[in-house]
């Protein structure tokens, strides 16, 4: 018989309102409290003890003990709530976010080996849930939102390198993106990255794939820009990027007119430049 | 302290709020609402202003590194407040109120949620 799709498994648990650990493959585990997902884990992604680490509020000696001492079947989360490693609010986010994280990557569809532990929980505790529905309906539209950064996977499994110098005379960074690009030594990938930024690796692979979209990192082969012309796509910070560059006036140089980094000539809508191409088209045709 | 669930309660009790959300910034996802009839729609649009408004300021502004309050929207019938708040590892989380202008008092409900996202996060 053929073993059922991942999606089949997880409604099936959700809908005999289960409660346990399925084991997914050997990339991570999804928790079920009462037919809700309350916590999945993801061998690619942080977790929350990771994250926790990362953000200094707790060593990871700290991590290990408050999960000692919370045991089987205990409230980790809410111990250390109890010590002010954290607010609930933080908690609550924390959970949500790895959840979200870990299953954008896990919950593919797919067929492979699952394995349910009845009763078994997360150390944390429960702090937030979703239906299997909802959260495989977030992991669609997030793969959504990438595609909409930046169109193509290319990039997202390769090492990530910024460019040596960037095209236009300004760029517009989010803060992960200057972590990325400080991170970035062109062997990590942006997975990688993000595990040693103590940062989601979805919103390390969105702002890698919007620092793609501005034009700041070397893309594999170089005829892989986007087919579109570069309307601001709604989704990249840095887009304004391009709208300074005509104001900045070029600097004259010996070599002749004012050039790009690039070596281009500078174009843009300049009247100035159509009045100069009008007369040279006029004059071509007078020959 | 206070959580997810009781901050938006704790925003839709200032007075004239007609809707609250509570938005992840980085993937535009609704984290929760009240009172908001599509909050995909609604997370998607409002993470897409403050981000829009966040990348304006930083291109008007001479600061670096500056760090935004709040955002306020004022239309027709409503008054719309956009908080940002950072969170240890990711962010920010928006917390976005929508009040009714004739019934609400702008000042009271900037104060109000500034508290309330203090107690959000602090710990």
């Amino acid at each position: 018989m053929a073993a059922p799709t991942l999606d089949a498994v997880l409604t099936g648990l959700a809908k005999d309102e289960a409660t346990g650990s399925l084991r997914v493959g050997k990339e991570g585990t999804v928790y079920y409290d009462h037919g809700r997902v309350s916590y999945v884990e993801c061998a690619t992604t942080p977790g929350v003890e990771d994250l926790l680490g990362a953000s200094g509020r707790i060593s990871a000696n700290g991590v290990r003990r408050a999960r000692q001492q919370a045991g089987p079947g205990g409230d980790g989360g809410a111990l250390l709530v109890e010590k002010g490693v954290l607010s609930r609010g933080e908690l609550e986010f924390c959970a949500l976010s790895a959840t979200l994280d870990a299953a954008f990557f896990l919950l593919t569809p797919k067929t492979v080996r699952t394995r349910f532990k009845d009763g078994d929980a997360h150390w944390l505790g429960v702090h937030w849930f979703f239906d299997v529905p909802g959260l495989l309906r977030e992991c669609a539209r997030r793969r959504a939102r990438l595609e909409r950064a930046w169109p193509s996977a290319e990039l997202d499994a390769c090492p990530v390198t910024p460019l040596r110098r960037i095209p236009g005379s300004h760029a517009l960074l989010s803060r992960l993106q200057w972590e990325l690009l400080l991170a970035a030594d062109s062997t990590a990938t942006p997975v990688e990255l993000a595990r040693r930024l103590g940062r989601p690796a979805y919103s390390t692979l969105l702002a890698v794939r919007e620092l793609a979209a501005a034009g700041l990192v070397e893309k594999a082969g170089h005829a892989a820009l986007p087919k579109r012309t570069p309307k601001p796509p709604p989704a990249s910070p840095p887009a304004p990027l391009a709208a300074p560059v005509p104001l900045a006036a070029p600097v004259p140089s010996p070599g002749g007119p004012g050039r790009s980094a690039s070596g281009l000539p500078w174009v843009n809508g300049d009247a100035t430049d159509v009045n100069l191409l009008l007369r040279l088209r006029d004059a071509l045709e007078a020959l | 302290m206070i959580g997810i669930e009781d901050c938006l309660s704790e925003a839709m009790s200032i007075p004239g709020a007609l809707g609250a959300i509570l938005v992840d910034h980085t993937s535009g996802m609704a984290v929760a609402g009240k009172g908001i009839a599509d909050p995909g729609r609604a997370a998607a649009g409002l993470s897409e202003a403050y981000r829009a408004t966040l990348d304006g300021i930083a291109m008007a502004s001479q600061e670096t590194g500056f760090r935004i309050e709040d955002v306020i929207v004022t239309t027709g019938s409503a008054y719309h407040l956009v908080r940002p708040m950072e969170m240890m590892f990711d962010g920010p989380l928006l917390l976005c109120v929508r009040l009714d202008v004739e019934r609400s008092n702008l000042a009271l409900a900037r104060r109000r949620l500034r508290t309330i996202t203090d107690e959000l996060v602090a710990s």
